[in-house]
C-alpha cells in the first residue's frame, strides 16, 4: 500500500518536468521585490528535515533587510502555517551587505537573495499525504523611500518514503554557500582609546590573502554601523578596528555578529568567508601593540579598509611617532617657542635661502639632537634600572626651576628689557661664529625641553612602545618623534613660497614679539607652581628670588649699552656674573629632600586617596569599582582633563553614587611604583585612566583626552546598577 | 590658576573639536541648541523654550512607519495629550528639497490640519542641521528635553517595530512611559532605544 502510494507520488512528480521545477511556489510579490518559494527536495520523509528557501529578487537600486537591519529599516519575517505537528527553524541568514545612505547606514540584500529555513515535517505524515506550505512574509524595501510589503505564498509537497536527492538550484546554492559558519579561529577585543579593537587569530597564510573584512554586529547598541572600520594585518592575527556605539562596553558585553572576510586567491579572483563569533574582551596584561591606539584616535591617518599595517611593526611605530611630533608644535608648551621662530624667520623674507634653508636644517639638528640625548639618558637609565618615563625630567626641582628661569627670561628679552644684537634667540648667540644659526639649534633644543610635559594625548602609546622595544628600535622612534616635531618649521623654511602667507615684516613684528613675552611668562607661572609642589614654599622664594636677580641683570645690562667701552664690559659682566650667580645658588636654595606634597591637583568634590598597588588590589577584592588617575602637576593634558572632567559637580556625584573609590597616583616627583604601574599598562608617562568595574574584571583604560560625558558613562558602565541603556526594542 | 587651567582647556577643547566627529547626543546631557524657522515662519530656537519640556518629533508624512502612526490616529492622540499639560511638541521635518517628506511651510500646516494633528509647532529642516547635530536616524524618532535643557530620552516611538498599526495596542508607547516617569519624578526607564522607521531622507552631505 505504501509503495503503491509512493510510486504514484513518483509518477505525478515524472509528469512534471523534473523535480527542480516542482520544488518551487508560484512567483509572488510587488513590482519591486518579487518572492517564491524553493524546496530543496522534491518530496518529503515523515520526521526528516529539509530546506525551504524564501527568494526574493528585488528590482536594482532597492535592498531588503538583514537580522540586525542597521540604523532603520526591518528584517523580513516569514510566519509558516504548516500541518500539525510540522516544526520550521528560524531563518537561516547569510551574511549582509553594507548600504550607506548619507549619514545612514542600513545592512540588507540587494539583486537577489534566498533566505533558507528549515522545515521538519511530523512523524505522523505518511507516504503519499501531501504536505502543504503556506508562508506569509513581510519585508522592508527601500531605495531613498521605504515600502512595506507582504505576500502570501503557498507551495504543497508530497510525503514519500525515502529523502530523494537534494535538488540543484543556483539559489539555494548561492544561499548555502553565503551562510556564516562559526569561526574556527578565536577572536577576542580589545579597548583601544575610544575604539574597540576586533581580534582574529587568522594563520599566515590565510591572512595574507584577506584584502577586506567587513563586520556586522547581529544586534543594536554595539559599534556603530556607520562607523569606519579600519583593518590591520600582522604577526598576530587580524585586527579590525571598530567605532563602539555609546554605552557599549566591551568588557562586559561580548561583540556578536558576523565578520565577511574578502580574500584575494592565488588565480586573482576573489572570494567571501563569512563567520559568526562572539568576542569577549581579552583577558590578561595590556600587550604592547597599544601603538595602534594612537591610530585610532588620529583621524588624519589614511586608513583606508584595506589599508594594512603590520601589528606592532617598526613601521607604524615611527609613523605614529612622527606624527605625534607634529602634533607636538600645536601644544601650549611648544607653540609660544615656535612662534617666535616663525617670527624670525619672516624677519628673513626675502633673503638668502640658502642661509634660510640652513637655519631650518640646525633647527632639526637641535630637535633630533636633544630627543636623541633625552631618549638617550632615558634608554641608558632605564638599563641600570631606573623607573623613569617620558618627561622624567620634569621629575628634578632643578630641572624645573631652571626651565622657569629660562622661560622668565626668554619674556624678559622679547617684552623688551633687554635684546642681544641681532639674534631674536639670543641663547648661545655668542656661541658660534655664525651668529643665529647656533640660535636654531637651541631654538631646537629649547623645543624639545618644553615638549616633552605635553605627552601628546597621540605620542604617550608611541612613547610606550618605544620604551619596551629593543633600543636601537627605541631610539629610531624618538628620533621619528623628533623629526616630527621638527617639521613644519623645517617645511617652511624649505618652501619660501609658504612663507609668503606670512604678513610682509614690519613695526607690528615688534608689537607681536612682545605680546609673544605673555606666553612665556605663563609658562614661567606654571612652573613656580609645579615647584611650589615639589619643594614647597622655600622652592618658589629660590625660584622668584633668582626671577628677581635676573630681572636686575637684563636691566643693568640694557641700561648700560651707552656707557663707554670700559663701563659697558663692566656692566655686562656683573650682569653675566648675577646670572650665573641666580642660575647656580637658586638650585642650592631648593629644600634638601623633595618631598611628594599633599595633591597636585585639586579634584572638586570627588574625595581621592593616595594610590598604591596594594590599596587597589584590597579594594577590588572587596568587588569595589575602583578609578585610578595617573598624573602629574607637569603634566599639560592631566590638568587639563581635571579641570574638565573632574570639577564637574555631576561627575562627583556620580562617582560618589557609583561608589566608586578614586585614587590618585601622582608622579609630579619620582616614584618607582607608579612607573612600575604605569609601564604594566604599556605606558611610560601620565595621563593614564583606568576603571576598575565593580565585582571584579580588567580595568578598562579611559581615553587620554576626558570629557565629562565619557566619564559618567565609563562610571555607569563600571557601577553595579543597571547600564544606561536598554539592549533596544528589538531581539 | 584656574583661570589659566580654563585658557588651557579651552585650547584643548578647540583642538579636540577640529578632529571630533558628531556623535549622538547623550541623555543628562545639554541638548544640542538649534535655532529653526518653523512652518508659519518664525524664528524658534531651544533657548526660546527654556522652563518648558519639549519634545522634538522627526517626521516624515510620506513614510510607511510615520503613516503607521498618524493612520491609527495614535500620534495625535499622543500629541494632544502632551500638549494638554503645556508640554512643547515640535514636529521636524529634515527631508531634503526633492526628496521624500520635504514640504514648504503652508504645506506642512494643511497636512497636519488633514490628519487632526495637534503639535505645538513644525520646525522646517531642509538643510539636516538639526537632524543631523541630533544624530536622528529615522521618521519617526522622538526626543524630550526637560525644562533644563537636558535631554532624557532618545529613540523610538514605541518598542514594536513594525509598520503594522495593529501593533500599537500591545507596546509600549516609550515617549508615554518616559513622561510618566519624568512627572513622578523617577528616572526614565529606558532613556535610550532603538528608534524604527524611514531613514531621514537628508541631504547629501556637504
Amino acid at each position: 500500500m505504501l509503495g503503491l502510494k509512493a510510486l504514484v507520488a513518483l509518477m505525478i512528480l515524472s509528469l512534471l518536468a523534473g523535480p527542480s521545477l516542482a520544488a518551487q511556489s508560484e512567483t509572488a510579490g510587488t513590482e519591486r521585490v518579487q518572492v517564491r518559494l524553493l524546496s530543496d527536495r522534491a518530496g518529503v520523509v515523515p520526521g526528516k528535515a529539509f530546506t525551504l528557501a524564501l527568494e526574493q529578487n528585488i528590482v536594482p537600486g532597492w535592498h531588503t533587510y538583514w537580522l540586525n537591519p542597521g540604523d532603520s529599516g526591518l528584517p523580513t519575517e516569514i510566519d509558516w502555517q504548516l500541518p500539525e505537528g510540522a516544526r520550521a527553524g528560524p531563518i537561516l541568514w547569510p551574511h549582509p551587505h553594507r548600504f550607506d545612505v548619507g549619514p545612514i547606514t542600513n545592512y540588507g540584500f540587494s539583486d537577489r537573495v534566498a533566505l533558507l529555513s528549515e522545515i521538519v515535517p511530523p512523524e505522523n505524515l505518511q507516504p503519499g499525504d501531501s504536505f502543504p506550505i503556506r508562508a506569509q512574509v513581510r519585508w522592508l524595501v527601500c531605495e531613498e523611500i521605504c515600502i512595506p510589503e507582504e505576500a502570501e505564498l503557498a507551495l504543497t509537497l508530497p510525503a514519500v518514503a525515502t529523502l530523494g536527492e537534494a535538488v540543484q538550484h543556483p539559489a539555494l546554492e548561492a544561499a548555502r554557500s553565503d551562510i556564516p559558519v562559526a569561526s574556527p579561529w578565536a577572536s577576542v577585543t580589545r579597548q583601544a582609546g575610544e575604539r574597540v579593537e576586533l581580534h582574529l587569530d587568522l594563520p599566515p597564510a590565510t591572512l595574507d590573502s584577506v584584502i577586506e573584512a567587513a563586520f556586522f554586529p547581529d544586534a543594536w547598541g554595539q559599534i556603530l554601523h556607520s562607523g569606519e572600520q579600519r583593518l590591520w594585518t600582522g604577526q598576530s592575527g587580524l585586527v579590525l578596528s571598530l567605532e563602539p556605539d555609546t554605552g557599549f562596553d566591551p568588557s562586559r558585553t561580548p561583540l556578536r555578529g558576523v565578520l565577511v572576510l574578502t580574500e584575494r586567491l592565488a588565480d586573482g579572483s576573489e572570494s567571501h568567508r563569512a563567520l559568526t563569533l562572539e568576542a569577549k574582551i581579552e583577558q590578561g596584561a595590556m600587550s604592547t601593540a597599544t601603538a595602534t591606539e594612537a591610530g585610532g584616535t588620529l583621524s588624519a591617518l589614511p586608513l583606508g579598509t584595506a589599508a594594512r599595517f603590520s601589528d606592532v611593526g617598526f613601521l607604524p611605530a615611527l609613523l605614529f611617532a612622527l606624527l605625534g611630533g607634529i602634533v607636538l608644535n600645536l601644544m601650549p608648551c611648544v607653540f609660544p617657542v615656535l612662534s617666535i621662530k616663525i617670527l624670525s624667520l619672516s624677519q628673513q623674507l626675502g633673503g638668502d635661502r640658502r642661509h634660510m634653508r640652513r637655519h631650518g636644517f640646525v633647527y632639526t639638528l637641535g630637535v633630533l639632537v636633544s630627543f636623541a640625548a633625552v631618549g638617550g639618558l632615558l634608554l641608558s637609565l632605564r638599563a641600570g634600572g631606573e623607573a623613569l618615563g617620558w618627561g622624567f625630567q620634569f621629575q628634578s626641582p632643578t630641572f624645573v626651576l631652571l626651565m622657569a628661569l629660562l622661560f622668565f627670561a626668554l619674556g624678559l628679552m622679547l617684552s623688551g628689557v633687554f635684546s642681544l644684537g641681532s639674534a631674536l634667540i639670543g641663547i648661545g648667540a655668542g656661541l658660534g661664529d655664525k651668529p643665529g644659526l647656533s640660535g636654531s639649534f637651541f631654538t631646537g633644543v629649547l623645543a624639545t625641553l618644553a615638549a616633552t610635559p605635553c605627552t601628546a594625548p597621540f605620542m604617550g602609546a608611541a612613547i610606550g612602545f618605544a620604551v619596551t622595544a629593543s633600543p636601537p628600535l627605541a631610539m629610531a622612534v624618538f628620533l621619528s618623534l623628533g623629526l616630527g616635531l621638527a617639521l613644519p618649521y623645517l617645511l617652511l623654511t624649505l618652501m619660501p613660497q609658504a612663507l609668503r602667507w606670512l604678513p610682509k615684516p614690519g613695526a607690528w613684528m615688534e608689537r607681536l614679539k612682545q605680546l609673544l613675552a605673555f606666553p612665556l611668562f605663563g609658562a614661567a607661572i606654571w612652573l613656580v607652581w609645579v615647584l611650589a609642589l615639589q619643594s614647597g614654599a622655600d622652592g618658589v622664594l629660590a625660584v622668584l628670588a633668582a626671577m628677581l636677580v635676573l630681572a636686575f641683570a637684563a636691566w643693568l645690562f640694557q641700561a648700560t649699552r651707552g656707557l663707554k667701552r670700559t663701563g659697558r664690559l663692566a656692566a655686562t659682566a656683573s650682569a653675566v656674573l648675577l646670572l650665573l650667580a641666580s642660575v647656580f645658588a637658586a638650585p642650592g636654595l631648593l629644600p634638601a629632600r623633595t618631598t611628594a606634597v599633599a595633591s597636585a591637583v585639586s579634584d572638586g568634590s570627588i574625595e581621592s586617596k593616595p594610590f598604591s598597588p596594594e590599596r587597589v588590589a584590597a579594594l577590588r577584592a572587596e568587588g569595589q569599582p575602583v578609578f585610578v588617575n595617573f598624573t602629574a602637576a607637569w603634566c599639560i593634558t592631566c590638568l587639563v582633563n581635571e579641570e574638565i572632567a573632574f570639577r564637574d559637580e555631576e561627575v562627583a556625584r556620580a562617582f560618589a553614587d557609583a561608589e566608586v573609590t578614586y585614587l590618585k597616583a601622582d608622579w609630579t616627583n619620582r616614584d618607582p611604583v607608579i612607573a612600575e604601574a604605569l609601564a604594566a599598562y604599556g605606558r611610560s608617562g601620565v595621563p593614564l585612566y583606568l576603571l576598575y568595574p565593580a565585582g571584579g574584571g580588567e580595568a578598562a583604560v579611559l581615553p587620554q583626552i576626558l570629557t565629562v560625558g565619557g566619564v559618567l558613562e565609563a562610571l555607569q558602565a563600571a557601577s553595579n546598577r543597571p547600564p544606561l541603556r536598554q539592549a533596544g526594542a528589538m531581539q | 590658576m584656574s583661570k589659566l587651567m580654563r585658557f588651557a582647556a579651552a585650547a584643548a577643547f578647540s583642538l579636540v573639536s577640529l578632529t571630533g566627529l558628531d556623535a549622538a547626543p547623550a541623555v543628562n546631557q545639554p541638548a544640542p541648541g538649534f535655532t529653526a524657522t518653523t512652518a508659519k515662519g518664525e524664528t524658534l530656537s531651544l533657548e526660546d523654550l527654556a522652563g518648558k519640556t519639549v519634545i522634538l518629533e522627526w517626521t516624515n508624512h510620506l513614510c510607511p512607519f510615520v503613516g503607521k502612526h498618524y493612520g491609527s490616529g495614535n500620534m495625535q492622540a499622543l500629541q494632544q495629550e502632551m500638549t494638554e499639560k503645556d508640554i512643547v511638541w515640535l514636529q521636524v521635518i529634515s527631508s531634503a528639497p526633492g526628496k521624500q517628506g520635504y514640504v514648504e511651510g503652508p504645506e506642512a500646516i494643511v497636512l497636519n490640519k488633514g490628519r487632526s494633528a495637534r503639535p505645538s509647532g513644525t520646525l522646517l529642516d531642509p538643510a539636516g542641521t538639526l537632524g543631523r547635530a541630533y544624530a536622528a536616524l529615522v521618521t519617526p524618532q522622538m526626543y524630550i528635553i526637560d525644562p533644563q535643557g537636558s535631554l532624557l530620552y532618545t529613540g523610538g516611538i514605541d518598542s514594536i517595530p513594525s509598520a503594522n498599526p495593529a501593533d500599537i495596542p500591545s507596546a509600549t508607547n516609550y515617549v508615554r512611559e518616559a513622561m510618566t516617569a519624568i512627572e513622578a519624578g523617577k528616572p526614565v526607564p529606558n532613556p535610550v532605544t532603538r528608534a524604527y522607521g524611514c531613514t531621514v531622507k537628508y541631504a547629501p552631505s556637504s
